[in-house]
């Protein structure tokens, strides 16, 4: 199971149980810690609903009380090609 | 002079400025938490030998945030004053620009260790901390300079700019529009289309580090030079066209993209909240990285007062302030601005020798190129001493009329300002506001100015002279 969060301005940029397009932090602890993914991902405000959790924080960083779970379809890349 | 980190190290631990730890500390949130409760503290920095994760590297907090560190850092007694201190600043900075030299690469220490492409991966090679719970990431660069170069003229720009790791090969960061290297890519290379190169300084030398964050009229190189009293030692990148201190601990090469945008923040940040909500800003990518064996990451901790950024931006704020207001003939006696407003405060002296010099003196700072950064202005006479808060309190709450003496503008503001509103942080809005303490010069000194009743100012020279001889024989120790 990994755990990941998310950055928010309120809870309508969380649609749940639909696919959706998010920038989500890894919170594995070690080396990689914090580093941002972009994935297509499903997520619900039913902790046990997807495999993975997801902590949901607001624009200045304040943690939401409801704990949320993710499924994360794939990763997508966000830097254009022709800087890589 | 210091000419490297570790030298001004050695001498805050000669003045009782450094404790050493050599327990392990973790990257994740413990390492900031030492630096804040430091700063708000004034304690010594701390000097962190073992980091978890990342074996061989090491950590210096709170680098300046003290006026002791300050004197320290420029070669003067740790005890020096504020205006012995501002007054060596002025006499350097005043002189001529020094020049930077080029050494060769096997003379910088900061190529012992060279990574170029792939291999350049931050969260592999650098124990970037966590500094605040609630950050938007791990905040690299937070004292530190980004260098850049004009594409039209080649003007160097070193700026304190602060960056965040995105990825192993990506941070991104909030290059204000209104600062120099802010200036350039938003109006030079974004709109060419063009990617801006760019060198980051972790740990840089006390004086250059002092250099970045002031708001320097020149190439901060040759203002660096000026304040060390000797050209500043420079190496070449190896992917960019740029130059970086041979002597500082890591170098981060890459370039800003011109036409993407990645989240950002939010950060606890130098006015003591996290003000500025997460946001879609500049992307920095990592082309190479080198480093010192050993390699000491800064740290500064914002937050409430007083950190580096707050004490050495106030400091640099108020004294080209001061140059700028003498440039105009202004007959000040002093400019102080104050590192607990978090530079948002500054309190001139003025000869008031003609009515409405204080709006002269707000309408000059405000209208220069220092404005976006502080918004209240409190003018006092030449008798009150402006770095005496007590007597700039009293002359506040008893000379500014609150009808007449409190005057209001609107003009450019950083959208760091807790209280902006949203609309006001977009649009660059800077509310500013003038305390005019000085009474007005119509009235007639003998019979309408109140006249101050202190021991210096009400007693006969013999009477006081009389009472500080026998101070000690009334009983008083001292
Ligand atoms: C610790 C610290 C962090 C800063 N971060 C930023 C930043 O992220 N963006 C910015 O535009 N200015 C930032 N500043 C302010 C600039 O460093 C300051 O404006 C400095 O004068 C830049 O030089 P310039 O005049 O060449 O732009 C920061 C200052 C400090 C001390």
């Amino acid at each position: 199971m990994f755990k990941y969060d998310v950055y928010i301005n309120s809870l309508a940029d969380l649609p749940e149980e639909k696919e959706i397009k998010l920038s989500v932090r890894d919170l594995t602890p070690g080396k990689q810690r914090y580093a941002y993914k972009h994935v297509m991902a499903k997520v619900s405000a039913d902790a046990d609903k997807y495999p993975d959790k997801l902590q949901v924080r607001f624009g200045r960083g304040q943690i939401h009380s409801q704990p949320y779970s993710i499924q994360v379809m794939k990763e997508v890349s966000i830097i254009p090609e022709r800087w890589l | 002079m210091f000419i490297d980190n570790r030298e001004y190290i050695k001498a805050l631990d000669a003045a009782g400025e450094l404790v050493t730890i050599n327990q392990e500390v973790d990257w994740d949130l413990e390492a900031g938490a030492i630096v804040r409760k430091v700063c708000e503290e004034k304690g010594p920095s701390p000097l962190m030998n073992k980091i978890k994760d990342y074996p061989g590297h090491r950590y210096f907090g709170a680098p300046l945030a003290s006026y002791r560190k300050l004197a320290i850092s420029l070669g003067l007694p740790p005890e020096s004053s504020i205006p012995e201190i501002a007054a060596v600043y002025l006499e350097r900075t005043n002189k001529e620009p020094v020049k930077p030299v080029l050494v060769d690469k096997s003379k910088a220490p900061c190529k012992e260790n060279i990574f170029i492409g792939d291999k350049a991966d931050m969260l592999e090679l650098l124990p970037a901390p966590m500094v605040h719970e609630g950050d938007g990431g791990r905040y690299l660069s937070t004292w530190h300079f980004i260098v850049t170069k004009d594409p039209d003229n080649g003007d160097v720009n070193w700026g304190m700019y602060r960056q965040m790791v995105y990825d192993g090969k990506t941070m991104t960061g909030n290059l204000l529009p209104f600062s120099d290297g802010g200036k350039v890519f938003h109006g030079k290379y974004k709109p060419a289309g063009k990617a801006m190169p760019f060198a980051t300084v972790i740990g840089p030398d006390p004086i250059s580090a002092i250099a970045a964050s002031a708001p320097a009229p020149m190439p901060e190189t040759d203002f660096a030079g000026m304040l060390m009293g000797k050209p500043i030692e420079l190496v070449k990148c190896e992917t960019v066209d740029l130059e970086v201190p041979a002597h500082a601990e890591i170098i981060i090469e890459g370039e800003i993209l011109p036409d993407v945008s990645l989240e950002e923040g939010p950060f606890g940040e130098y006015t003591g909240y996290r003000t500025s909500p997460r946001d879609f800003r500049q992307v920095y990518r990592v082309k190479a990285i080198t480093f010192r064996n050993d390699p000491i990451t800064t740290i500064s901790n914002m937050g409430v007062p007083t950190d580096e950024g707050q004490l050495l931006r106030s400091f640099s704020l108020g004294l080209e302030m001061d140059k700028l207001l003498r440039s105009q003939g202004i007959p000040i006696t002093g400019v102080y601005m104050m590192p607990e407003s978090t530079h948002h405060l500054v309190i001139v002296g003025v000869k008031p020798i003609y009515t409405n010099i204080a709006a002269q003196i707000a309408q000059t700072v405000f209208g220069s190129k220092l404005g976006p950064w502080f918004h209240m202005v409190v003018v006092v006479d030449d008798k009150c001493d402006i770095y005496n808060f007590n007597e700039v309190l009293h002359a506040l709450t008893t000379k500014c009329h609150p009808i007449n003496g409190i005057h209001i503008w609107q003009g450019v503001g950083t959208p760091l300002y807790p209280f902006l509103s949203a609309a006001e942080r977009t649009n660059s809005v800077g509310p500013k506001v003038l305390f005019d303490c000085t009474f007005p010069l119509n009235w007639d000194p003998m019979s309408e100015v109140p006249s101050l009743v202190s021991f210096k100012t009400v007693y006969p020279k013999e009477i006081q002279e009389k009472v500080l001889a026998n101070w000690k024989n009334y009983g008083f120790k001292s």
